[in-house]
């Protein structure tokens, strides 16, 4: 397939094509989910498809398909976003410089210890149900979600800078989600494991503490109290800080959206963002982690960018086209949902890096604060510099001891006020992998993480 | 070989290889995009995706798999779904799969040639009206999309359904910034139709640019208000209303007990002013089709009329656990991206929330309330269907004091419960827009704060 895909780009008619690639991916997943005891859902799923791109100009032409490929499939999507490409050219204002991509020839496939294609789904619908029991344990759970999913993507890409590469990505996730209610009082919890990895990962699950305790956490909420609102002393646990470390620096740090100067962060490199307590980093190459992969959709392989060191602000997310409009090696973070969506600069496993504190220390240190933890949602600011992280609960703390449990909160504030009041880092680094959009859509897998880290925020008590 | 036949001839073969019941869901994409980046049409693209989804089911055991069909075929398919099928528990709240009903209606209703037949090139001309619209000295058009896609599918089970429906959606995204001494500003605006024509991409980025300057005069918020309005811009409200109310009002969260309007039928659960009905077929709406995707007719549902909740949403599987029909509410598509349906099946969803007018405009309602904000724009609105919590920050607002309008304000968080905030004096204006599977006016919410930073 390798050699039809570089056939046809390497004879490209076009003249103006300046830059064009061709990648074809196979999706291969299996999901079981079990409601209240009963099997819910058991599926496995596949899908395939190709997209190539055309560079023309600064202008990108990208035609996909989900047909089988054959040479003149290829043919067509190159004419196709050739076609597109030269339309969208007669705005552009400059010629992109691809001539720096260097060609890479690879076959890179994923070592698993335990291959989830070769776990029998009787043990993987056993696992489940086991999940499900778990969480049986007082008569207010009124509502047990039990999730497995793993999914396998292979991926072949070609360029006209020569490069042949072929890889797989393998990722499993296990989710539980208890629902507990009390008179018209519910609240949830949920918890889960996940990564880049094979079934082992499920294999290393306590399955009984792993849904009791969740459990357990969804009825204690029934008693939580609504949250303090207004600016305050935040303990954001490690799931938090990287909910921050992704929503506040790590968008903004992209560098499509600093090209084009959206971001707040733009021309920040060495200016002083925070004190210097707070380093930031994104790695793709980080073993085992969801946002973890060889390449990138473009073939450029993943690494490890510094964005924050001891408060400086370093660097930005590269793709090929902000690399080179930049003048810097790319980073390996042109990323595409899948064949059906565009590349653009996305993060990878964003983190904060850890500090000197032992967790505990760190509350015991602060008079009055909000320890906030397990995040829920989150969305960025480029433009303006803010920030929204949604958490599920958290605890008052009063003279260093955590007192009142709280539920449902939202932290905000302007990223580079906060960062300036950061003042313990935990030692102890904690991650959470999850799914990443980008405007409101393109969804990718990602990891976010961080130590504990105090700071000054607003909360919002819901 | 057309989606009808590929289904047709998938749930023989299961059938022949001793599926008691079986479901196909065949579904064929095409969409034409183009993105704005830094003021330009910086792609083009397009994509044809076809795939299916095959329910097998051997008595109460249900197996499920999808696929593009590029690298197997249906026989590979049947096998791979059988082998699911028999490893599976007894899922004894299965009943059956629909059987067949009359469907009312041509399968393309709604669905229109000229966008479906619009390609790259006319969204790019389409999203540079947007640019144009929103240009001044000050104000640039950093990201945009504009896509427009066209579906047809179609459902075949064992039971005799066989029917299906096509429709076209057309769907933008666009942001703009704006910069003077005193910082940036960002505007936002999405649009929603079946019918490209039907928008106005000029007028789109002239309110872009208004949103962006306006955002330059904002005054941080510094104060903290216990008991104020939120009136919320259709855009907005449609966001956090949909995600109450299509949440409590689904069937299958009733019969996990995780909906809070769990036997609550025939009780007062809002506001009286407040009425809202689940229409699969819309006239508006963007996923209206004949039938949903089980091959069930679609209906017009109330849900909430004058603040009593009168009925909750159906697919067939948990419909049938309560012996009542399915409401057509089966549901696989969404608006926003139609590509890549096939790879689940149907689960209990609204289709087009439609909430009732009232009779009063925007201004109207602004002019009765004393303290308040009105907001065009929040990072990202979303609430807590099982308690009904919320806690949005604040984008792009102006405050509302005595009536009158105020100043525009930014960096506040609007806070509250929305259960709590729907049983007080909600007042709904006239203004319905079309966002994603709502169509709804600009709500006044009673009852929340707004805590500034």
């Amino acid at each position: 397939m390798l050699d039809m895909m570089t056939k046809v780009i390497q004879e490209i008619p076009e003249k103006d094509v300046s830059f064009a690639d061709m990648r074809q991916e196979s999706h291969a997943s299996t999901q079981i989910m079990v409601v209240n005891g009963d099997l819910r859902r058991f599926s496995e799923a596949t899908k395939g498809g190709t997209v190539a791109r055309v560079l023309v100009g600064e202008c990108w032409g990208m035609s996909s398909t989900s047909e089988s490929l054959s040479l003149e499939i290829c043919k067509t999507l190159l004419k196709d976003a050739t076609r597109s490409a030269k339309a969208n050219a007669r705005f552009s204002r400059k010629p992109l410089d691809f001539s720096g991509v260097q060609p890479i020839e690879q076959t890179l496939w994923q070592k698993c210890k335990v291959d989830p294609s070769k776990v029998s789904t009787e043990e993987k619908l056993e696992f489940v149900m086991a999940l499900d029991k778990s969480m049986q344990t007082d008569a207010r759970i009124v509502n047990r979600n039990s999730i497995y999913t793993d999914e396998k993507k292979i991926f072949r890409l070609v360029n006209t800078a020569g490069s042949q590469l072929e890889w797989d990505e393998i990722r499993t996730r296990a989710v539980v989600q208890p629902v507990a209610r009390e008179g018209n009082t519910m609240q949830f919890n949920y918890d889960f494991r996940g990564g880049k990895t094979g079934y082992e990962l499920v294999q290393a699950i306590d399955i009984e503490p792993f849904g009791a305790d969740c459990a357990k956490g969804a009825i204690e909420l029934l008693s939580a109290e609504k949250s303090p609102s207004g600016k305050m002393t935040v303990i954001a646990d490690g799931d938090i800080s990287g909910l921050i470390a992704h929503e506040v620096c790590g968008h903004a740090s992209e560098a499509d959206e600093v090209v084009k100067k959206r971001s707040f962060l733009t021309d920040m490199a060495g200016i002083k963002v925070g004190t210097d307590l707070v380093t930031m980093v994104d790695d793709g190459t980080l073993k085992e982690y969801a946002g973890s992969y060889p390449f990138d959709s473009e073939g450029t392989p993943s690494s490890r960018t510094v964005i924050i060191e001891n408060g400086v602000f370093k660097g930005y997310m590269h793709t090929i086209e902000t690399a080179s409009l930049m003048g810097v090696a790319p980073t390996g973070n042109g990323r595409a949902q899948d064949y059906n969506r565009r590349i653009f600069a996305r993060m990878t496993n964003t983190f904060f890096d850890v500090g000197d504190w032992k967790d505990e220390d760190i509350i015991a240190d602060t008079k009055d604060g909000l320890y906030v933890v397990r995040s829920l949602s989150g969305m960025e600011d480029v433009v303006g510099g803010g920030v929204q992280c949604s958490a599920l609960k958290g605890y008052i703390i009063k003279n260093g001891e955590l007192t009142q449990l709280v539920r449902s909160m939202t932290l905000a504030g302007k990223v580079l006020e906060i960062l300036q009041t950061v003042d313990a880092v935990g030692n102890n680094l904690q991650f959470a992998g999850g799914s990443c959009g980008k405007g409101e859509e393109d969804f990718i897998p990602v990891t976010s993480g961080g130590p504990h880290m105090r700071m000054e925020m607003v909360v919002g008590g819901g | 070989m057309n989606i009808a036949d590929i289904a047709d001839k998938t749930v023989a073969l299961a059938e022949k290889s001793g599926a008691t019941q079986a479901e196909v869901y065949s579904i064929r994409v095409k969409t034409a995009s183009t993105y704005i980046d830094d003021d330009i049409p910086k792609i083009g693209g397009s994509l044809v995706e076809f795939g299916i989804g095959l329910k097998y089911i051997i008595g109460k055991q249900i197996g499920f798999t999808s696929s593009t069909l590029a690298q197997e075929t249906p026989e590979d398919v049947v096998e791979r779904a059988k082998s699911i099928a028999r490893v599976s528990n007894e899922d004894l709240k299965f009943v059956s799969l629909p059987e067949p009903k009359k469907v009312s209606g041509s399968p393309d209703k709604y669905h229109d040639n000229d966008t479906a037949a619009a390609d790259s090139t006319i969204l790019m001309e389409k999203a540079m009206e947007v640019v144009k619209g929103a240009s001044a000295d000050n104000v640039t058009v950093p990201n945009g999309s504009l896509r427009v896609s066209s579906v047809q599918y179609h459902i075949r089970n064992s039971l005799g359904v066989d029917v299906g429906s096509k429709g076209t959606i057309a769907f933008g995204f666009f942001t703009a910034k704006s910069e003077d001494d005193s910082g940036v500003g960002e505007g936002v605006q999405r649009c929603w139709s079946r019918e490209l024509a039907s928008i106005d991409f000029s007028n789109i980025g002239e309110v872009l640019k208004s949103q962006a300057l306006s955002v330059l005069k904002a005054k941080p918020f510094k104060e903290k208000w216990d008991d104020a309005v939120g009136v919320l811009a259709p855009s907005e409200g449609s966001e956090i209303l949909y995600g109450l109310v299509a949440f409590a009002a689904n069937g299958e969260n009733v019969n996990k007990r995780s909906s809070p309007w769990t036997d609550k039928v025939g009780d007062v659960v809002t506001s009286e002013s407040l009425s809202i009905v689940d229409n699969g077929q819309s006239e508006r709406g963007l996923l209206s089709s004949v039938v949903d995707d089980e091959g069930v007719p679609t209906q017009k549902t109330p849900i909430i009329e004058n603040g009593v909740l009168k009925a909750y949403l159906f697919d067939s599987y948990n419909g049938n656990q309560l012996e009542l029909s399915s409401t057509g509410n089966g549901i696989r598509r969404i608006a926003r991206d139609l590509a890549g349906r096939f790879t689940t099946p149907a689960v209990c969803a609204a289709t087009t929330m439609e909430v009732k007018p009232g009779t009063k405009s925007v201004d109207d309602i602004i002019g009765e309330i004393k303290r308040g904000v009105y907001i065009e724009h929040f990072a990202w609105p979303i609430v807590d269907p099982m308690s009904g919590t919320f806690s949005n920050e604040i984008r792009n607002a102006r405050i509302i004091e005595n009536g009158e309008l105020g100043n525009p304000i930014r960096y506040a968080l609007w806070v509250g419960n929305l259960y709590e905030s729907l049983k007080g004096d909600v007042m709904v204006a006239n203004d319905l827009e079309v966002h994603n599977k709502r169509v709804i006016p600009t709500i006044a919410f009673p009852n929340t704060e707004v805590v500034g930073q």
